[in-house]
């Protein structure tokens, strides 16, 4: 992948929370890049830090008690991470623009939508309440929003889960961002919708030549539209690659698990596999490779109990951490 | 799309419009505010029913009108007030019909500002303009003797500051319908009168002690951490200060003074509020629609005053209701101690501390009648801030 084709690239970030309980890890030297114009998907179970990962970049962290230990995330050639509260401000919107898991509260309830998509305009656009107006109506028909210059003036309590997430979307993009990251975006939603969501979102990749950093604990959803690939595993990326050949060959034991656990049409009356076991808690990881208690290579293997695999290119393109992956 | 659409139900039911609904539904609620709105009635009108002098009189064949040449600034500029405040409701009745729902805060906002502005500079000019006129002249006895005729009286034809030592210490008659006080000032009227100091006292009070609470409030709770913790210490120690005992001791120092008594009680209370926002900018400040505002880069001031302070003025405003009546109880009881406003100048709390006169007797109508106004009044507001607090609570909301 050659630089002038990266959007927005994070090297080596790590991310703490200083908890009553202890430290709890939760991002630790993650890298990544994302291509411009296309879809970024970061993979895993709940719990692994894939939001914190997300947050990160917008510096939403919650601070006490999380903070950036260490790390880079460049744009543009500049480092977010050095800019002033200000600068932040101006890029937050207007470059890189966010949506959130839960449409349900992800609305202010005493504004209506209108409201809060108009405000979202008017803060990085020069325009006066009436043309704001009339674009807030045009953005929510151009998310699939029927009789849009009515349900300007409802309230978020008066639309369903998958209108809430439209107008959130609406409004993440009203302002043009050329990064969208999407938390989860369908998590919350019927199964239905959830397909609706994702190709909304994809048309309005195409037509504004954005990209988008997916986040979701379900690959399942993200085989037909990720570009790239990063699966995360207990705080940190555990494999790596563009899509088609993930999926053709996942080389993490993990990934494996997981794509073993994504029902396919044809096969339903399989019982579907899942990973054994649960997440490891933050506070505290296992010793060695923290995949290996619930792996069914590392479960019996003194190196994976002892010794950590770093991410590795293992074949052209492809990065992975296990000490059993082919080529590692 | 026209600019302003014809049919105004397309505009969805506004925040207010919804509490307003919900809190409708008590009818205890509605009862204390209309006892309020009745206060607020007489505190306003209070020269016109209860004065010594009549609306007109009929002296040497020459009409007179020393009810409306007596009208001192502080009158008009409390006419002047109440105008403007029911010009301003009026205003927002007729925003909702004609004005979109999306600039309606910004609308709303210049007009209160040019409003207030009018009453400030008109007060200012009331108080340069309108000049003293002590006018002790008796029309009561004018009328008896003879020399004047045709005199329209107000309902209480007694003055608040007239004082009469033949008639003192009166129980309830035909004449003074709630007795007569030490220097033989009707009491109704100084109840009346009086009705003034104690609703101005809770509202500039409470005015202010949610304006510090509220800023101090949501920059604790947004901010948390270190700034948290600073902010805490400062707003216990602020805790620690007895109230009455410090407004004993500034009155000590400055004098008494109906404005200095409200701005202690305002820098006193404020801490309650700050802790009340607080709490409630710590839950806000994760929740999503909070963290989506600031996602989209929208400025510190619209997070904290425009996104979150509207979600977490529940508590504020219904403690705000309790601490006018808290406020008032502090007037009356600074007033009953003798650390009040001034005589003649008349509040609830003054007038009752004349229960127990000097030669010891008990004198029930000086204690009865301004402790029930006392109390009516505190506990009125206290049912209109719980009809508030249902009314805005989102989770019984969602049951309806
Ligand atoms: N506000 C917080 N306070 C303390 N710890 C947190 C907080 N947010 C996240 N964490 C820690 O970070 C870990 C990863 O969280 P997250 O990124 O939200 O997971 P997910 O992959 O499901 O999005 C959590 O397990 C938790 O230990
Ligand atoms: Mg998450």
């Amino acid at each position: 992948m050659s630089e002038n084709n990266t959007l927005l690239s994070i090297e080596d970030l790590s991310v703490h929370f200083f908890t009553e309980d202890g430290l709890a890890k939760a991002v630790e030297h993650v890298s990544f890049s994302i291509p411009k114009g296309k879809t970024f998907a970061l993979v895993g179970e709940s719990g692994c830090g894939k939001s914190v990962t997300a947050l990160s970049t917008l510096q939403l962290i919650p601070d006490p008690p999380g903070k950036i230990i260490s790390g880079k995330i460049i744009m543009d050639g500049q480092d977010l991470l050095e800019l002033s509260k200000k600068q932040m401000r101006s890029v937050r919107g207007n470059d890189i623009a966010m949506i959130f898991q839960e449409p349900m509260t992800s609305l202010n309830p005493v504004f209506t939508v209108g409201d809060q998509i108009i405000e979202a305009i008017r803060l990085h656009q020069k325009k006066s309440p009436e043309e704001a107006h009339k674009l807030a109506v045009e953005m929510l028909s151009s998310v699939g929003i029927g009789d849009a210059e009515k349900r300007v003036y409802e309230y978020p309590h008066q639309m369903s889960g998958g209108m809430r997430q439209r107008v959130m979307i609406a409004m993440a993009i009203s302002c043009r961002p050329q990064l969208l990251i999407a938390d989860e975006p369908t998590t919350a939603l019927d199964v239905t919708i959830q397909a609706q969501i994702l190709d909304l979102l994809d048309e309005l990749q195409q037509k504004n030549n954005m990209s988008i950093l997916l986040i979701t604990h379900d690959l399942g959803i993200v085989a037909e539209r990720a570009d790239e690939i990063a699966v995360m595993y207990a705080s940190q990326i555990v494999e790596q690659g563009d899509a088609k050949s993930i999926f053709g060959e996942p080389m993490h034991p993990y990934t494996k698990g997981l794509l073993k656990s994504v029902p396919r049409l044809g096969f339903e009356e399989e019982r579907l596999d899942t990973v054994q076991g649960n997440v490891p808690n933050p506070l505290h990881f296992p010793s060695g490779c923290k995949f290996h208690p619930r792996c069914p290579i590392g479960c019996n293997d003194e190196k994976c109990k002892n010794d950590e695999p770093s991410l590795k290119e293992v074949k052209d393109g492809r990065l992975a951490a296990c000490w059993y992956a082919p080529g590692y | 799309m026209g600019k302003q659409p014809t049919d105004k139900k397309n505009w969805g039911r506004s925040y207010g419009e919804m509490v307003w609904k919900e809190f409708a539904k008590s009818k205890l609620s509605i009862a204390s505010l209309v006892f309020i709105v009745f206060l607020f009635f007489l505190a306003i009108f209070a020269p016109f029913l209860a004065n010594d002098k009549p609306f007109m009189i009929k002296i040497n064949g020459q009409w007179n009108y020393p009810l409306f040449r007596s009208l001192t600034a502080s009158d008009y500029a409390v006419f002047l007030a109440a105008a403007f405040a029911v010009f301003q409701l009026l205003l927002i009745r007729r925003n909702k019909k004609y004005i979109e729902p999306s600039i309606r805060g910004q609308v709303l906002g210049r007009q209160v500002f040019v409003n207030s502005l009018i009453v400030v500079i008109g007060t200012v000019l009331f108080f340069v303009m309108v000049p003293r006129r002590l006018d002790a002249t008796d029309y009561k006895e004018m009328i008896v003797s003879g020399s004047a005729e045709g005199a329209v009286f107000a309902p209480i034809p007694y003055g608040y500051g007239r004082t009469d030592l033949k008639i003192r210490e009166q129980p309830p008659s035909r004449e003074h319908w709630l007795g007569t006080d030490d220097v033989g000032s009707d009491v109704l009227c100084r109840l009346i009168h009086g009705s003034r100091i104690s609703l101005s006292v809770g509202f500039v009070a409470v005015g202010l002690s949610v304006l510090i609470g509220v800023f101090v409030g949501a920059v604790l709770g947004y901010f948390g951490g270190k700034v948290d913790f600073v902010g805490m210490r400062i707003v216990e120690i602020f805790m620690a200060i007895p109230p009455l005992l410090l407004m004993i001791t500034v009155v000590a120092f400055f004098g008494r003074g109906l404005f200095l008594i409200m701005m202690v009680i305002g820098l006193i209370t404020w801490t309650s509020n700050a802790r009340f926002v607080r709490a409630e900018f710590f839950k806000l400040r994760q929740q999503d629609f909070v963290q989506s505002a600031v996602s989209l880069g929208l400025p510190l001031r619209s997070i904290l005053f425009r996104h979150m302070l509207p979600n977490g003025i529940a508590p504020v405003l219904v403690n705000a209701t309790f601490g006018i009546a808290g406020a008032i109880f502090y007037e009356a009881a600074l007033s009953f101690l003798g650390f009040g406003v001034a005589p003649p100048t008349p509040s609830w709390g003054q007038i009752l501390s004349l229960g127990v006169s000097t030669s010891g007797r008990f004198l029930w109508w000086l204690t009865l009648f301004p402790g029930l106004a006392i109390f009516l009044t505190a506990l009125a507001y206290n049912l209109v801030g719980e009809g508030l607090r249902d009314a805005v609570d989102p989770r019984l909301r969602k049951a309806a």
